[in-house]
């Protein structure tokens, strides 16, 4: 009896000693461990091909995605403002959305002196509470079979001969709706007038779609021929066969910036910021811009000639920037949703 | 005896229960586009959506496909709920299998196969230019017609389901006497059949309208940018614009019109068939 004491004394000894060195070793793991919220798909293949595998694993780091769109990653965010433990490390949004968590006070300032790459950022992104990891520049798409004279600024997209024939991403309400304000004669700090222009845009039966891939299949068909897109989802379509030119808008081009940021609640922010650190890296961005046709935002990063003749952004262009008024589309994001919705969708 | 339920109640308790006391405590608080909520005990958020035409329209174009939805599922899942259920042998698994079988595939999964078909250059509109009974593509996807045939294909199998359970426990000597009395096919379906698998059709009409109330990938994806349903503008208030004590609010009402429609939708078919 004794003997069988023994030896289930040692055999929970043992397996208490196994358990405590398996826990050890998973906080160990967790420790080496960053939770990235970012898109799926192409993004997120690329993300892991470009910045998890290459760079962020080279650390040692464990990278996990968890994946969603932007808004429900954005709600997230919010819905987990008062956890003192959050479930993200890094928080991938467009710079319009991460201005919204900001002022929401949901973000570090960013220490720059952990970040080796920051540096090289192109002044003009730089933000307090996040990098830029990627940007490109809104256009206007067009179907130079169809649309001849090329488009020259947002108001050609009101002229009757396009009637029916311009689309638009549902998802890029906010940004249709600064285009109308500035057709309107409004400003980006003023979308009072969008308002008629986007009623007498709706009359010349303009049409939305639900996602950008819809809408992509409506520009292959011809179902309509012009629209306002980013000049990188331009490159995209191209390379995927779909007959498109840009045209930079006389008013100027809106700069539209996916940036990297750490949550205040990020449970491990220094492996957070080894790899906004990473994503910054000259490689990684050369890697994004061949396959989805983003402008690096590091300095260091160089593309072939060919390809930066496709995508970027020219001095002279960056100089014409018109930037978005990000406090001002943050008190007004639910008025240009309603809008957008009851009236112009309507 | 108590304990046996404990475990599940516990869990609706958890699960259930407390996240809808807490999202109907922020139903009652205020919108503020610089702090999100504020925290109030007003009737101002359902008030708004209650007298607000825009959404009494998605609250009508939401009933409207709800109706005809379980309308049709009923109308066409009657039948093949009543050969299933007079079925034996082998036969009888498989056709429970097949009608099971569209569960085993996601909501979107089936609407993008939805798209593949409806789509202006999908396989209805090619074939129609091929057969040259079109010149141009004809407008099927984004229509609400596109959406009431998504739901269907979701709702149906639990229509056919629960009406086939209920009918196999109705005798089959039943049908067979009224027949010896000399009662039609139809007359037999109508005296007999159908009274009988009544709490069958409550039951079914029920789950089906419910499920139907609150879809929101088929709308979406098959309705389009311009297609509005509740559950998808829910949606919008919490994800889109960050509204949540509107969002909550529109959560409320829709529950309360379902459980409304379907409390009263049951009573008034058995008070109706009881006589």
């Amino acid at each position: 009896m004794s003997d069988t004491g023994s030896m289930r004394r040692r055999t929970f000894l043992g397996a208490a000693g196994l358990g405590a060195a398996a826990l050890a070793s998973r906080r160990a793991v967790a420790a080496e461990r960053v939770v990235v919220g970012t898109w799926g798909g192409d993004y997120g293949d690329l993300l892991a091909k470009n910045v998890d595998e290459p760079i962020a694993g080279k650390l040692g780091l464990e990278v996990l995605h968890q994946t969603a769109d932007a808004s429900p990653r954005k709600a997230k965010l919010i819905a987990e403002r008062a956890a003192r433990r959050g479930t993200l490390d890094v928080a991938l949004l467009s710079d319009v959305d991460m201005y919204e968590v900001s002022r929401h006070g949901l973000l570090d300032t960013l220490d720059m002196g952990r970040i080796a790459n920051a540096p090289h950022i192109v002044a003009s992104l730089a933000r307090p509470y996040a990098i830029p990891q990627i940007y490109s520049g809104q256009v206007i798409l067009y179907n130079p079979d169809k649309v001849n004279p090329a488009p020259r600024s947002y108001a050609d997209l009101w002229d009757p001969k396009y009637r029916g024939r311009v689309g638009f991403s549902d998802l890029l309400y906010s940004q249709i709706t600064s285009v109308a304000a500035l057709v309107g004669g409004g400003s980006m700090s003023d979308y009072g007038p969008a308002k008629k222009a986007l009623l007498d845009l709706k009359a010349l039966g303009a049409k939305v779609y639900p996602s950008n891939e819809t809408l992509a299949v409506a520009l292959k068909g011809e179902e309509v021929w012009l629209t306002v897109m980013w000049l990188a989802r331009g490159y995209q379509w191209r390379r995927s066969g779909i007959n498109l030119r840009h045209a930079e808008p006389a008013e100027g081009v809106t700069p539209i910036l996916y940036q990297g940021a750490i949550p205040k609640n990020a449970q491990n922010k220094a492996q957070a910021y080894a790899y906004l650190n990473a994503m910054l890296d000259p490689r990684a961005q050369a890697g994004f811009a061949a396959r989805m046709g983003y402008v690096p935002t590091v300095t260091n990063a160089t593309l072939p000639d060919d390809l930066a003749a496709q995508i970027a952004l020219t001095p002279e262009q960056q100089a014409r920037f018109r930037l978005p008024d990000y406090e001002y589309v943050a008190q007004h994001a639910a008025e240009i949703f309603d809008f957008w919705n009851r009236q112009f969708k309507a | 005896m108590p304990a046996l339920i404990l475990p599940a109640t516990l869990l609706v308790l958890l699960m259930m229960v407390a996240p809808m006391v807490l999202l109907f405590r922020y139903s009652l608080n205020l919108y503020s586009p610089t702090e999100l909520m504020i925290e109030a005990f007003t009737a101002r958020n359902y008030l708004s959506a209650v007298t607000d035409s825009y959404y009494r329209e998605v609250m009508g174009t939401t009933l409207q496909v709800a109706f005809f939805s379980t309308l049709i599922a009923l109308t066409a899942g009657f039948p093949a709920a009543y050969a299933l259920a007079r079925m034996r042998g082998r036969w009888k698994a498989w056709l429970t299998l097949l009608t099971v079988f569209p569960l085993m595939v996601g909501n979107v999964v089936r609407a993008a196969g939805w798209m593949t078909l409806l789509g202006n250059t999908g396989v209805v509109n090619a074939g129609l230019r091929a057969t040259g009974l079109l010149s141009g593509p004809v407008q099927l996807m984004y229509t609400p017609g596109a959406v009431v045939a998504g739901i269907v294909t979701v709702v149906l199998p639990y229509m056919i389901l629960t009406l086939s359970s209920v009918i196999e426990g109705i005798p089959r000597n039943v049908e067979e006497a009224a027949q010896n009395m000399g009662a039609r096919p139809f007359t037999v379906f109508r005296r007999i059949i159908f009274p009988l698998a009544l709490p069958g059709v409550v039951a079914g009409s029920a789950l089906v309208f419910i499920l139907c109330m609150n879809a929101y990938a088929t709308p979406v994806l098959l309705g389009g940018a311009q297609f509005k349903m509740m559950a998808p503008a829910v949606y919008d208030q919490f994800v889109r614009t960050t509204n949540w004590p509107f969002g909550a609010a529109l959560a409320f009402i829709l529950l309360a019109v379902t459980l409304g429609l379907t409390v009263a939708g049951s009573a008034l078919l058995q008070r109706r068939y009881r006589r």
